[in-house]
Formats: structure tokens, C-alpha cells, sequence
């Protein structure tokens, strides 16, 4: 703990950190190893989760982020949907069998959250894979590096899968080392 | 808050000066209380636990109220804390635990039954916002002094007659120096503890704003929570009444004067945030 947080924390008036997104496209050159040695398969859905605002300033982001996202979409042809879970966080789900395209657009959803001054609120980008089941890489905009989910039933995950993951991939995607990171994500829209 | 801050930093080694240069007899009354609240303080989260009867919760006895504060700690990048359930109808919620890795956040099940997630949600970034800012540790350290003071006070009689035994006489009027000293510093340092617990309630709920981005949804969660108090049997209010520095409502409100409060009025809290919600929107 550095001084500064421990001044801050003293004061009672310790900050959050910033979105990080440096490291986000990294997950497009990933793609291919983890199709071929891995054996994930891209499912074409990828979502961004971040915490639900006040009515009014909804409005505008929703407005701002569709008006790009038509825009952007028109090339690419990806679909997209914004809905809540129930969790109250909202969801901008993509649907594209072209992995570059979801990791672009998804890019320039968090730009525009950022803009619009909602940094501290997004909680991560998600990207679906399948093996046996589904396999998630969550993108944390806190630490800016990726981390595995994978959800077995009943709030159990298979860390011993998610742990081989990572070792797999170590090499080419920036993977969150403190494992205390790896929060869950149950109730996700897809 | 600084000011209390250095206030308080002050009178503690203002006393501790005094303490020594009246020739130290109660040097092992302060090696006793330390070590006294330094375990209290190690052990804060059993303990807590268990005065509070509260159960640790497994995220599969509870995985909506899990999700929730992992979400919450995703956010506000904290390690995940351990998640108790006092089961209670007392709509309450409290942290404990000696810092962010050994942390354990608790609701009450009256607290879950009355508000909604938007509001559940606000009520649990408070008690992490405690967690981040470490005021389980500021507030243990801050009362220490307070502690001492007090026990010097009830107890420098009896002690200083103990340290007359040893041969060498104690004069009277060095222990009613003490005393007196001691009953001062007793009075100003609580009431600056008790400024400092509140000046760390407004910032718990500066917290919970900046994480939730929705200062209304603590705002209308203080509303209902502060509502229902005084409802309740005072047998159970006496029970938690110890814990009060650390619960999101005070479970004792009444008309004593604010200045003995931990807690600031809910009027004045919702006030504050309401600042802090046109802040964010306009």
C-alpha cells in the first residue's frame, strides 16, 4: 500500500480506480491459439457490463452509444441489444461471427462510456467461447488484463480448467496474476 | 476531518507526555489496554461475529447477495470479503475485520426483506466503502486513548495505592493530578472520536455514491431503514447497542444531543447526498 492511498484512506476519501482499456485488443491475436491449441470456440457474442445510471443520464448514453453503434454496425453487420440483469447492470450484447469486429466495437463502447464520464462505473467486457460448455475471458477495465470464467452449475466454477487456461495463454494475453481478481460473474445475459 | 485528526493525534501525545513525565505509574495500565485492544482489534472479526450471532454465508447459500458485493468489489477493487447474514428483522448492515483482505461485510435478513436491489445494492457499497477507507483500524487506534483515559479514571485510585506499596510513598496530590488530567482527556477525546466516527459515515456514503453512481438509491434505503427503527423491542436494541459505531443506522436513536452521536442524523446524510446526486447530474 503505497502512501498515498494509505493518506487517503486516512482521510476516508479513497478513490476508484480508472477504466484501463490498453490492453483490450490483445485478445484478437489470442483468438487464434486458443482456437487451435486450446480448442475454444468463439461463440460470435460478446457483452459489455457496466453499473446502471439515473434515468436522465441513461437516456443520453444509451442514445450516444446506439447512435454509434448504428453507425459502426452498418460495416461490420454486427447485432446488438442493450438490456439490464438483475443485478440492475446493463448489458451491451454484440453478436458477430467475425471476432475482430466484436472486439472493435466493444472498444468503442468503452470509449464512449468513458467519455461520457462513466470510467469508474464499467465493470468488465466479456467474450464467449465454448468447449465442453461455455468459456468466458473477462476483460477487467480496473486492472486492465483478462481473466477465465468457467461456470459449472450452481455458482461452482472449474478452477482447474480456468488455472490451465491461463497457462496456456500466459504468453500471448495479459492475464490478471492476483487470482483474488477473478471475480465470478453469475446471471450474465448470455 | 483533518483537523480532528490532528486534534486528536494531539491529546494523544499530549497525554502520553504526561503520562510519562508524572513518573509512568500507569506504564502497565497502557501496556495492558494496548494489548488488550490490540487482540480486540486482531480478532475484531470473530468477534463481531459472534456477539452479533452472525452466520458466514457460502455463495451458494446465498449467491444473490454474493454476486451483488462481488460486483461491488469489482468496481471498487477490493479483494471479495467474507459475507455474513444476521438473521434478524432489525434492518441493519455492518463490516468489521482489521483490513480490506480480512473483512466481513453482514446484513441483516430484516435489511434483505426491506429494500430493493438498487437499495440493497447502496447500502452494501457503504459498509465497503468502510472497508476501503479502513475504519475499523482508524476508529480501534482513535479510541485507544479515549480507553485508557477511562480507565485511569475509574481505576488511578486504586492503582496508585497499589504503586504505594512498593515501598516508596505516592503522593495524593500526583494521583488527583492524573485523575483530573485523565477525566479531561477521557472528555475531549470522546467527543472527538465521536466526530471522527461521523466524519467517516459521510464519507462511507461519498463511497457508496461514487461506486454505485446513484447517490438516491442510500438516500431512500436511509429513509426506510431510519423509518422503521424505533419500532423496534428495546431488549434487542440493548444487545447491539455496543456495535453502533459500526452499523449503518444507529440501532439507539433518540433526542441525545448530536454531539455524542457516531453517527450524523439521517436528515443531514440524505442532504449531503442529494448534493452529491445534482453534483453528478447537472
Amino acid at each position: 500500500m503505497g502512501f498515498k492511498s494509505m493518506f487517503d484512506s486516512l482521510l476516508g476519501r479513497s478513490k476508484l480506480p480508472e477504466s484501463n482499456t490498453d490492453r483490450l485488443f490483445s485478445i484478437s491475436t489470442a483468438v487464434v491459439t486458443m482456437e487451435v491449441n486450446l480448442n475454444l470456440q468463439p461463440s460470435g457474442q460478446a457483452g459489455i457490463c457496466f453499473k446502471s445510471m439515473s434515468i436522465s443520464q441513461y437516456e443520453n448514453t444509451r442514445k450516444e452509444i446506439e447512435d454509434l453503434l448504428s453507425y459502426s454496425t452498418k460495416e461490420t453487420g454486427t447485432k446488438y441489444h442493450i438490456e439490464k440483469d438483475k443485478y440492475n447492470f446493463l448489458w451491451v450484447m454484440l453478436d458477430d461471427k467475425d471476432f475482430e469486429d466484436l472486439v472493435t466495437n466493444i472498444h468503442m463502447i468503452s470509449q464512449t462510456l468513458i467519455e461520457q464520464g462513466f470510467s469508474e462505473q464499467i465493470l468488465c467486457a466479456v467474450y464467449r467461447f465454448e468447449s465442453k460448455g461455455p468459456v468466458y475471458w473477462i476483460y477487467s477495465f480496473k486492472q486492465g488484463n483478462y481473466y477465465p470464467f468457467v461456470p459449472l452449475k450452481k455458482q461452482e466454477r472449474d478452477n482447474s480448467m480456468e488455472l490451465r487456461l491461463k497457462s496456456l495463454i500466459e504468453g500471448e494475453l495479459p492475464i490478471e496474476k492476483n487470482v483474488e481478481k477473478w471475480y465470478p460473474l453469475w446471471g450474465m445475459p448470455f | 476531518m483533518l483537523l480532528t485528526l490532528f486534534l486528536l493525534a494531539a491529546v494523544y501525545l499530549l497525554f502520553l507526555a504526561f503520562l510519562v513525565y508524572s513518573g509512568a505509574p500507569q506504564m502497565f495500565m497502557v501496556l495492558f489496554i494496548g494489548a488488550f485492544m490490540g487482540l480486540q482489534y486482531y480478532y475484531s472479526d470473530r468477534l463481531v461475529l459472534w456477539t452479533m450471532h452472525a452466520k458466514i454465508v457460502t455463495e451458494q447459500e446465498a449467491p444473490d447477495l454474493h454476486q451483488t458485493i462481488t460486483r461491488l468489489c469489482a468496481i471498487a477493487d477490493l479483494p471479495m470479503p467474507r459475507v455474513a447474514v444476521v438473521n434478524t428483522s432489525i434492518p441493519n448492515a455492518f463490516a468489521t475485520g482489521r483490513g480490506p483482505k480480512n473483512a466481513v461485510v453482514a446484513v441483516t435478513t430484516g435489511l434483505m426483506d426491506r429494500l430493493n436491489q438498487g437499495e440493497l445494492e447502496a447500502v452494501l457499497a457503504h459498509e465497503l466503502s468502510h472497508v476501503k477507507n479502513r475504519d475499523m483500524a482508524i476508529l480501534t487506534i482513535a479510541s485507544f486513548i479515549s480507553t485508557l483515559a477511562f480507565y485511569i479514571v475509574r481505576y488511578s485510585f486504586y492503582f496508585g495505592g497499589m504503586g504505594g506499596m512498593g515501598g516508596r510513598r505516592k503522593e495524593s496530590g500526583g494521583i488527583i493530578a492524573i485523575w483530573i488530567v485523565s477525566l479531561l482527556v477521557w472528555i475531549i477525546s470522546f467527543l472527538l472520536i465521536r466526530a471522527l466516527s461521523r466524519y467517516r459515515e459521510f464519507a462511507a456514503d461519498k463511497g457508496s455514491a461514487v461506486i454505485t453512481g446513484q447517490p438516491s438509491n442510500l438516500a431512500s434505503a436511509l429513509t426506510k431503514i431510519s423509518g422503521i427503527m424505533p419500532r423496534i423491542p428495546k431488549d434487542d436494541l440493548r444487545e447491539v447497542e455496543g456495535m453502533n459505531a459500526f452499523f449503518i443506522i444507529p440501532a439507539v436513536s433518540g433526542s441525545f444531543m448530536n454531539l455524542l452521536s457516531t453517527h450524523p442524523s439521517t436528515e443531514k446524510r440524505i442532504a449531503a447526498l442529494e448534493k452529491i446526486q445534482r453534483e453528478l447530474e447537472l
